[in-house]
């Protein structure tokens, strides 16, 4: 794979984080996926927010600029999807994307 | 007070979203076809199934392929229509212009021409009468292909996404306009009525009632992909602005603009007109060659898309070279122009200035000219978002309102729910169908393309029938069988389209995904079996009654 496939592929997996770490510092989220009566660490929304701006990095590191703000703007639904419809038929898969280390308070 | 504006902006959203709606379906799921049009093109036409070619050389191919191009009958026919006396014979017609078009994705090469013709136009503003010809060659040994065969992706699903394909008075245009700013709309009263969008950012609830679940799957595909629906709208509105609300230039400001058009030559060194005096014409392959190293010198290398020759044969003539904007996003041709005599550089179009370096970002955002196939998959996701949502909008409404309307013995739900069907699957099916007569019509059937588009017309009409037909439990606030039936249809039609092209060409998935790869092929292939598979994954899933289930109820959102 060529290196801007690289980034791409870097940039596509560390949006999905970012949707799964936004989507899981959502209590109702939260608790579908860990049942349990705690809410996310303060913390994972900020993660969530860095995991974002890390895929945008990726992104013009495999891109002409104008075409990398394209591919982030268009990663970010398909990402967001994907998050919404494995909490919706699998959110236990989720909690690969939240390890224990990033659980504790 | 804010209860009464969210209200009336849920009307708004309901209502114009309901009309336009259907034409929006049509625009974005024929959109995200179009993203892989000259792909579905080969699908269809097997004779092209060979790898894209760049620009072929003018002087050793071109050159001969123009000399035998001949005024195109049907223009002929029309032309003939709109002058004074009897037109001369279409081979003692000088050709006075010409163009060779290609994209990094095109196997083939599309070119046509002007024939000038001595007659008088009846209209005296008609003025620019010229005959044309046009074909579709193999770029590699200059062969025409066949003229009858409808170029599937490029030319029928694509108009079909800005023109409906209703060309009378360009209707179709102006009704694709009216839905995009409808869209605009749409998105803003969306973003209004909903108001948790933040907290229900992620939430889709399959196993809620379908009212529920469809509200949330529509939510949810409006918000997440809402830069894109609204930069594809808006972009498309750029696009045609000038067609749609400022077609001054070519109406009440003509003189104008006819006289801009010399003060515009005269500053360009672009001749305008013909000198009258004969010239032979130089190296054009020379050009081509310089005019890419001007380009590789501005850190714009690249291959050329378009290739014109203006006043041919005229001392006056140009050559025009464009560059083919595979490598950004912004459509840019960054055109060169020669001295068809000489070869002798005549204008390097500068760089844009900020005004057009913003339009042809947003016109090249929109048409995708780039090479990227990431980025292309994800407009496919981005479009198929947007029908989703749709979709959802449509099944919404009616999941709405069907109690009350069997109660009152209405039977506009019933109405809109035949509409949603056919503008939903009846519109796949159409398409699909098409795929599938396109392989089953015998190869030398005189107008192959005519009986296309019939089919394509025809298996729509009868999705709509059908749904029309099925559609009477609606009324009794049942849903209509219509809905997984064409979903049955559908995968069969989308089987069969893959095993036809198999059966009659031979390029099954095993040779061109693994064996001799032509991914081109493959991906439709692939696509309409994805598609087949998610048709009966609907048709089961609402063959099931679904049972409506008092779910747990998590900080104010239910889960089942």
């Amino acid at each position: 794979m060529s290196n801007a496939g690289l980034w791409l592929l870097a940039a596509a997996c560390s949006m999905w984080l970012a949707t799964n770490w936004l989507a899981l510092s959502l209590p109702v989220h939260w608790r579908q996926v860990f049942v349990a009566d705690e809410v996310a660490p303060g913390y994972l929304r900020t993660l969530g927010w860095l995991a974002l701006a890390v895929s945008v990095l990726c992104c013009f590191k495999a891109d002409h600029p104008s075409m990398a703000v394209l591919v982030w703007f268009t990663l970010l639904p398909v990402a967001a999807v994907a998050t919404a419809m494995t909490l919706s038929y699998r959110p236990a898969l989720l909690r690969a994307a939240c390890p224990a280390f990033l659980r504790a308070r | 007070m804010l209860n009464s504006f969210r209200q009336s902006m849920a009307w708004v959203h309901t209502w114009f979203g309901l009309v336009l709606g259907f034409v929006l379906m049509v625009a974005f799921f024929f959109g995200a076809l179009s993203v892989f049009d000259r792909e579905i093109d080969r699908w269809a036409i097997p004779e092209t199934r060979f790898e894209p070619q760049p620009m072929p050389s003018y002087d050793n191919l071109l050159k001969q392929v123009f000399a035998d191009l001949k005024p195109h009958p049907l223009d002929m026919a029309a032309t003939a229509e709109r002058v004074i006396g009897d037109l001369p014979a279409p081979d003692t017609m000088p050709m006075v212009s010409l163009f060779a078009y290609t994209t990094h994705r095109d196997p083939v090469l599309r070119i046509g021409a002007e024939f000038d013709i001595p007659n008088k136009p009846k209209d005296p503003s008609d003025d620019h009468l010229h005959v044309h010809g046009w074909a579709t060659i193999d770029p590699r040994t200059g062969a025409a292909l066949p003229d009858d065969q409808l170029k599937i992706g490029s030319n029928w699903f694509y108009p079909m996404h800005y023109s409906l394909q209703l060309n009378w008075k360009s209707l179709g245009i102006y009704v694709v306009g009216l839905a995009a700013l409808i869209m605009l709309v749409a998105l803003i009263t969306g973003v209004i009525m909903h108001r948790k969008i933040f907290k229900e950012f992620f939430t889709f609830r399959p196993k809620k009632r379908t009212q529920r679940s469809t509200l949330d799957l529509h939510n949810m595909t409006g918000v997440v992909a809402l830069p894109f629906h609204f930069f594809f709208a808006f972009t498309g509105l750029v696009i045609f602005a000038a067609y749609y609300y400022f077609p001054v230039s070519g109406t009440l400001l003509k003189p104008l603009h006819d006289r801009h058009e010399v003060i515009e030559a005269e500053h360009t060194g672009l001749p305008h007109e013909e000198a009258g005096v004969p010239a032979e014409l130089a190296s054009v392959d020379a050009m081509v060659a310089e005019a890419k190293r001007i380009w590789a010198e501005r850190d714009m290398a690249g291959e050329v898309g378009l290739l014109m020759i203006e006043h041919l044969g005229d001392a006056n003539g140009y050559v025009s070279i464009y560059r083919a904007g595979s490598d950004r996003v912004a459509l840019v041709g960054e055109g060169i122009h020669f001295k068809a005599s000489s070869g002798e550089l005549l204008r390097e179009e500068p760089p844009s200035d900020p005004v057009g370096a913003v339009n042809e970002f947003l016109t090249g955002l929109h048409l995708q000219h780039f090479e990227h196939w990431t980025l292309r998959w994800l407009y496919v996701a981005g479009g198929l978002l947007g029908c989703i949502c749709i979709a959802t909008g449509f099944v919404f409404f009616v999941e709405k309102r069907k109690q009350d309307h069997a109660k009152r013995g209405l039977q506009g739900c019933r109405l809109v729910d035949a509409m949603a069907v056919t503008t939903v699957t009846g519109m796949v099916l159409a398409a699909v169908g098409m795929l599938v007569a396109n392989r089953l019509l015998p190869e030398n059937l005189p107008g192959r393309g005519d009986w296309e588009q019939w089919t394509f017309w025809g298996v729509w009409l009868l999705s709509l029938l059908h749904a029309l037909w099925r559609s009477a439990p609606v009324a009794l606030a049942r849903s209509n069988p219509a809905w997984r039936e064409q979903c049955w249809v559908l995968a069969v039609a989308c089987v069969a389209a893959v095993l036809l092209n198999w059966i009659t060409t031979g390029d099954h998935l095993l040779k061109t995904m693994l064996l001799d790869p032509y991914w081109a092929v493959a991906g439709v292939d692939l696509s309409l079996l994805a598609c087949a598979l998610i048709s009966v994954y609907t048709a089961r899933r609402l063959a099931r009654t679904v049972e409506v289930k008092q779910g747990s109820r998590i900080g104010g959102v239910a889960y089942e």
